[in-house]
């Protein structure tokens, strides 16, 4: 089953969008799974035409509410044993819950490990809140850093261009896509301003976050394996995005990480390319010499 | 399924997706193990590989030894064996 993850801050708009999406027919054969902080449901409620639909209330399920949302997930998955499941699930978490979490949840439980596969994080982000939320909520910075997808919402209600804050995003979140929507119907944003500059908020940990492409010609699988595990043990707090198409010998695997998790490599037809990395105060250098050395190859001059 | 507890282990770690036959995925074993058998070795660790049984064994100075089932297992006994992990971004590695 395949599972998507709708994250994003309080009040940034995620019930709204998926009402939206359901209206249009989205997420049609979906087991709705909504989250809330507080023990006063309303979102399920918003969301009550839908035909499969849990309610996680007064917790959040990346952290106190983690079981309950790991029993729900394990009725489904028996569910579908029984031929009675939907085809995909889809999880609004909490605003105050973090993606990355979750991610390593499903990825230490055997039985959500084989029957689930995470499809996207999609992470709203208020396009009105953002600029101050980002520089005080180091959780809402998470969120985005955590997104393979980034809807920016109300933006119908700023007055100012959202290019600084389009390009302040793309620098915490270089490899999510950027779209918007207003009441959840997607919004085109108009093509961005070549001198426009990042909006730059105070970084809590003091480095920038910077997307590396790494050259992997020449690297075997054993070596990149060995590598990316022990990169991702030792430096996982900081590095926050792997992905890429690597050359195996079973074929092109996809592979890709969120926090320290890296999740189930998926077999592709597309040829293999440079290795993402995503990190906070890593250089390019370092990384590449690393990998090379221990990959047996003289490091590059 | 584990027929003493009845627990599903865990799919496989997914350094093993890499394999598609068998074959492959001993031959990718065989190659791991030389790779880590170089990387480890300026840190003052070792490590066997069995490869017709389920995981890794470390060694460390003085006999010290830890089976592992996989690569993460293994990152985290080197730290608890050699008292500082093994940092690829730092440190020197055998070539």
């Amino acid at each position: 089953m395949r599972l998507t993850i709708l994250a994003g801050f309080l009040g940034a708009g995620k019930t709204t969008w998926l009402r939206h999406q359901r209206h249009i027919g989205a997420f049609a054969d979906c087991h709705i799974i909504v989250n809330e902080a507080a023990d006063q449901a309303v979102d399920d409620l918003l969301l009550q035409d839908a035909a499969r639909l849990s309610l996680i209330a007064g917790g959040c399920v990346c952290c106190d509410a983690r079981d309950r949302l790991k029993r729900v997930l394990h009725q489904i998955c028996d569910a579908q044993s029984t031929g009675q499941g939907p085809s995909e699930i889809l999880l609004e978490t909490s605003g105050l819950a973090e993606p990355a979490a979750i991610v390593a949840m499903l990825a230490a439980d055997p039985i959500l490990q084989r029957h689930i596969r995470l499809q996207e994080v999609i992470v709203l982000v208020d396009a009105r809140e953002a600029p101050a939320q980002i520089g005080r909520e180091p959780l809402c910075r998470a969120q985005i850093g955590a997104a393979d997808r980034i809807i920016l919402t109300k933006i119908d209600q700023t007055p100012q261009p959202l290019h600084a804050l389009r390009l302040g995003l793309a620098a915490l979140a270089p490899a999510a896509a950027i779209t918007a929507a207003v009441q959840g119907v997607a919004v085109d944003l108009p093509a961005l301003d070549p001198n426009a500059q990042p909006l730059r908020w105070a970084q809590a940990r003091g480095e920038p976050i910077i997307a590396h492409s790494l050259d992997l010609t020449g690297v075997d699988w054993p070596s990149l394996s060995v590598w990316l595990s022990a990169l991702v043990h030792q430096h996982g707090e900081n590095i926050l995005r792997i992905k890429g198409i690597v050359d195996t010998p079973a074929g092109s695997l996809l592979l890709q990480s969120v926090g320290r998790t890296i999740q189930p490599p998926e077999q592709r037809s597309d040829p293999p390319g440079r290795l993402v990395v995503i990190g906070r105060g890593t250089s390019l250098c370092a990384l590449t010499d690393s990998l090379r050395l221990w990959a047996g190859l003289a490091a590059p001059d | 399924m584990c027929s003493g507890c009845g627990a599903p282990p865990l799919a496989g770690h997914w350094t093993d997706a890499g394999g598609a036959s068998a074959a492959d995925r001993l031959r990718i074993r065989a190659a791991r193990a030389q790779v880590l058998a170089r990387v480890l070795a300026p840190h003052g660790l070792g490590v066997r590989d069995g490869l017709l049984v389920p995981g890794l064994t470390l060694l460390a100075s003085g006999g010290r030894q830890a089976l592992v089932a996989d690569l993460d297992a293994l990152w985290a006994a080197a730290a608890r064996l050699n008292g500082q992990g093994v940092d690829p971004l730092a440190g020197p590695v055998g070539g």
